[in-house]
């Protein structure tokens, strides 16, 4: 009975919460194009032939400009800049949302205890989180990816690692403010236990600033991971988009103005990381009522 | 008011800018440098230690040597020694050191140091570290007189005339306590060749002064530069912008752009380089300790055999080398052409991926569910091949040996690290397969001596060899080529070497690559190529392209500075532009602020 009455609530709460975020226009439109884009990464092996990737079997001729059946031209190896472009986006996106949810799930259970525990555990934890906060976080990124076995869960960790303590930082003083609050006070004096207080209370009170977190973060992954790539640190074994940036580096696309091969990746990274901002400032709006217009 | 100062600040360093070059074009008696664009790596101006491509060909401008191969032919050609000769039982050589050479710092040039060198080399191991081949039979190295050199080995030697090794100053030298940790930056620093070292800052620039005491032809200008740049395109924006005159090791698709562009020429020739793919079987420290993690399934001839045949050398050359390139064959890259060997119809391992498969089914490795073949042990076969992440062709060189080798049924996971990585893999035997590349002398016995068992690395991974190579019969044909004085037969040593190390699958040479230049025509007229037909600038085994550089006459060179001013002129209009545009801009904004 009291379930369904708070399921009830909640739907009501998602309602609300919708409209505002509709009324958003930005907002909406970075998420029609994010819908699309997760689209096609999704759908890249359906409505492509995956073998086009293998260098063996391009047809193409080398950095051929676009036409002649290559809508966005070839690469260095006669494969179609397209292709890797769709295929690039499943890497590009994969990265993105893993180290984010890495980064964000460590981020949330070290701001929570921080604040929550306060005392030596905060003392403690304080001075991890800043210490990877003064850290340059692209140089600890790049070093970690050498270190370990290359590939992309190493480049998702990098990333992961050096990301989290912004929004450690950001949920403690969430945590700080919620647990002010008078109806902590009331739980802990009906015998409420930690497990109770976090999960019950500050856990669903923090949420709504993590998500919108999250939001931005992924936008920040990608460009990291594109930039690790760029910087020859990423994976060769998979087409993301820093990936081809390196490779068109590498080969002399610039010297050669092969802009169909500089300008899809480029300007990819640009617009999903512009549909995540959108998206991401959409719902810091909706979910702080500070932020919000009346 | 903090924003409008930043404002003003910009306006004054357009003023600044504008007014500094106009000082500048006034002097008249600016020094004339060559300035030359490199992305490698150049890792010490220590001659007893350098063996990469870029400190070596430093070292070649810093430091005569004994001997010199020609500008023409790579033959050789007196260097420190105007002439020689051997006695008849071939043991005993005599060179004859020119009279009145002094070292830079004005000390006379004598047949002392030259022996000093040698010896060095012979009794510190650490010296033998770049040129340690040369010495390994010689008994010993005298200077009877100032003027005389007399080397004794054991063995008759065949490179006697090819001793690829700088003289260092005895005066200098022997003071190091050392070698090895010696960095040699006490500039200027003291040599003998056309250039003296005046600076080296790692990862930005090299610089070099003429030498006024070089003994031969003096370079046409002051003052060469060597200046690092993070990749290729850089180094070519730098050409095209005038930062730079000269850029060597350009892209295929670099070499194609500029071909078309004004002031600036572009000059190709065959490479002295060969690129190859190694595979690690057989990874043991010069004591025989077992080092690295390769896959074990490597040690299988019939693996390897099948990896040969995957790979098709000459759509590699097509595609990954955009045809600039000349297929692989023997170690020894074909321009130096009596030693090649390719193998005949008999001995080639050709590119089939059916026959691959066949291979590999014949020796019982079966497909498992995904396609991937399983090794003895039920494990499917994946292989790591490491790349240098720097190297423009090696990503797509990978991904056709990943396509090819994945059509067998041996699956391949490319690892690209930094160059630096890739040498400590490498000297650890960490990889499976890697891409790999070694520069070759007119004299093929430096290239031939990485594939014997004595320089493998030792316990701490100090040793010059290509991939761990240890075989009884190439062991035994370099030491019979080495001391082979016949030509004919010295060639026939060689090829036989070559043959059997491509029989044994260690390393399968892909292609020896042109090398792909381009200089500023505006400013350089012309410069020394060796060999003087079809040769190359840079990467020589000499110094005649820095050395015969000709600039341009200067009423030519006044073009060159119009334009620079032209060009500043521009800069500080769009840089006051700018500052006013964000001036203005920044007001709005704060108006805009204002409550």
């Amino acid at each position: 009975m009291t379930s369904a009455i708070v399921w009830r609530r909640r739907r009501a709460a998602a309602g609300r919460l919708w409209d505002q975020f509709r009324s958003q226009r930005g907002g909406l439109f970075g998420l029609v194009i994010l819908a699309v884009i997760v689209l096609l990464a999704l759908l890249a092996p359906v409505i492509t032939d995956p073998s086009g990737l293998d260098v063996t079997h391009a047809t193409g001729g080398a950095l051929k400009p676009p036409g002649d059946g290559f809508l966005l031209g070839t690469d260095e190896t006669g494969r179609s800049v397209l292709l890797l472009l769709l295929w690039g986006s499943r890497v590009s996106l994969l990265v993105g949302f893993a180290a984010t949810l890495l980064c964000v799930g460590i981020g949330t259970i070290v701001g929570i205890v921080m604040a929550h525990f306060g005392g030596w555990v905060q003392a403690v934890l304080m001075r991890v989180t800043d210490f990877f906060l003064v850290l340059p976080s692209l140089v600890l990124a790049a070093v970690l990816s050498t270190v370990l076995t290359p590939g992309i869960g190493s480049i998702i960790i990098a990333i992961a690692a050096t990301a989290w303590p912004t929004t450690a930082r950001l949920v403690r003083s969430q945590t700080l403010a919620v647990e002010s609050r008078p109806y902590i006070e009331r739980s802990w004096a009906l015998g409420a236990g930690h497990w109770h207080v976090i999960g019950k209370h500050v856990l669903p009170a923090v949420l709504p600033l993590v998500f919108a977190n999250t939001t931005l973060t992924v936008g920040q992954s990608i460009i990291t991971e594109s930039t690790l790539a760029f910087l020859g640190l990423g994976d060769p074994n998979s087409a993301s988009w820093g990936e081809m940036l390196h490779n068109a580096l590498q080969v002399g696309a610039v010297t050669a103005r092969a802009w169909w091969y500089l300008l899809p990746p480029g300007l990819a990274i640009g617009v999903v990381v512009l549909a995540f901002m959108m998206c991401g400032r959409a719902l810091e709006a909706v979910l702080n009522p500070r932020l919000r217009e009346r | 008011m903090r924003i409008r100062r930043l404002g003003i600040g910009v306006i004054a360093m357009g003023v600044a800018i504008l007014s500094a070059p106009v000082v500048h074009a006034q002097d008249t008696a600016q020094p004339k440098i060559l300035r030359v664009g490199v992305t490698g790596t150049y890792a010490t101006m220590n001659p007893f230690t350098a063996y990469h491509l870029g400190d070596t060909e430093v070292g070649r401008v810093m430091y005569a040597f004994l001997t010199s191969y020609s500008q023409q032919d790579y033959s050789p050609a007196p260097g420190l020694a105007d002439k020689w000769q051997v006695s008849s039982d071939k043991l005993t050589w005599t060179y004859h050191i020119r009279s009145g050479m002094k070292w830079s710092d004005g000390q006379p040039i004598t047949a002392k140091d030259v022996a000093w060198t040698f010896n060095k080399i012979m009794t510190d191991k650490t010296a033998a570290t770049a040129n340690g081949n040369f010495v390994t039979d010689f008994d010993t190295v005298t200077a009877p007189d100032d003027s005389d050199v007399v080397i004794k080995t054991k063995a008759p030697q065949a490179t006697m005339l090819a001793l690829d090794i700088p003289i260092v100053p005895e005066h200098v030298w022997s003071k190091v306590t050392d070698v090895g940790k010696y960095d040699n930056l006490q500039y200027p620093v003291v040599g003998s060749g056309p250039f003296t070292l005046t600076n080296f800052t790692q990862g930005q620039s090299i610089t070099l002064k003429a030498n006024p005491d070089y003994y031969g032809d003096k370079p046409a200008y002051d003052q060469l530069e060597f200046r690092h740049y993070d990749n290729e395109d850089a180094a070519v924006q730098g050409l095209k912008n005038g930062d730079v005159d000269v850029v060597s090791g350009l892209t295929p698709t670099q070499y194609a752009a500029l071909q078309n562009t004004p002031n600036i020429t572009v000059n190709k020739a065959r490479g002295g380089r060969q690129n190859d793919l190694l595979v690690n079987y057989q990874a043991q420290t010069n004591t025989n300790q077992p080092v690295g993690d390769a896959n074990p399934v490597l040690k299988d001839p019939k693996v390897r055999l099948a990896i040969a045949q995957s790979i098709d050398v000459k759509t590699l050359v097509d595609k990954a080398y955009g045809g600039l390139a000349e297929p692989g064959s023997g170690m020894v890259p074909a321009v130096f052409g009596t030693w090649h060997w390719s193998p005949d119809a008999s001995q080639e391992q050709k590119f089939d991926l059916t026959a691959a498969a066949k291979t590999l089914d014949d020796a019982g490795y079966q497909k498992g569910a995904d396609g991937v073949r399983l090794d003895k042990s039920g494990k499917p076969i994946t292989l790591r091949l490491v790349i240098d992440s720097g190297v423009p062709n090696e990503n797509a060189s990978a991904q056709f040996i990943k396509g090819w080798l994945g059509q067998v049924g041996i699956g391949v996971t490319v690892q690209a690290l930094s160059s630096d990585a890739v040498t400590d893999a490498g000297s650890k035997g960490q990889y499976d397969l890697q891409l790999n590349g070694w520069t070759g002398n007119p004299d093929p016995d430096a290239l031939l001596s990485i594939q014997i068992c004595a320089n493998r690395p030792d316990a701490d991974g100090n040793g010059n060899t290509e991939n761990f190579m240890c075989d009884p019969q190439i062991d035994a044909l370099y030491k019979q080529q080495l001391s082979e004085t016949d030509q004919a037969k010295r060639v026939k040593d060689v090829k036989d070497l070559q043959a059997r190390l491509y029989s044994l699958d260690s390393s399968i040479v892909i292609a020896y690559p042109n090398v792909l230049e381009a200089y500023r025509s505006d400013r350089w007229a012309s410069f020394g190529l060796q060999p003087a037909q079809g040769g190359s600038i840079t990467h020589q085994n000499g110094y005649y392209g820095y050395l015969l550089a000709k600039p341009v006459d200067s009423a030519a060179a006044g073009g060159g500075n119009t334009g620079l001013i032209v060009g500043i002129v521009v800069v500080v209009v769009i840089v006051l532009g700018g500052g006013a545009f964000l001036l203005s801009r920044r007001r709005r904004a704060s108006a805009d602020e204002r409550e």
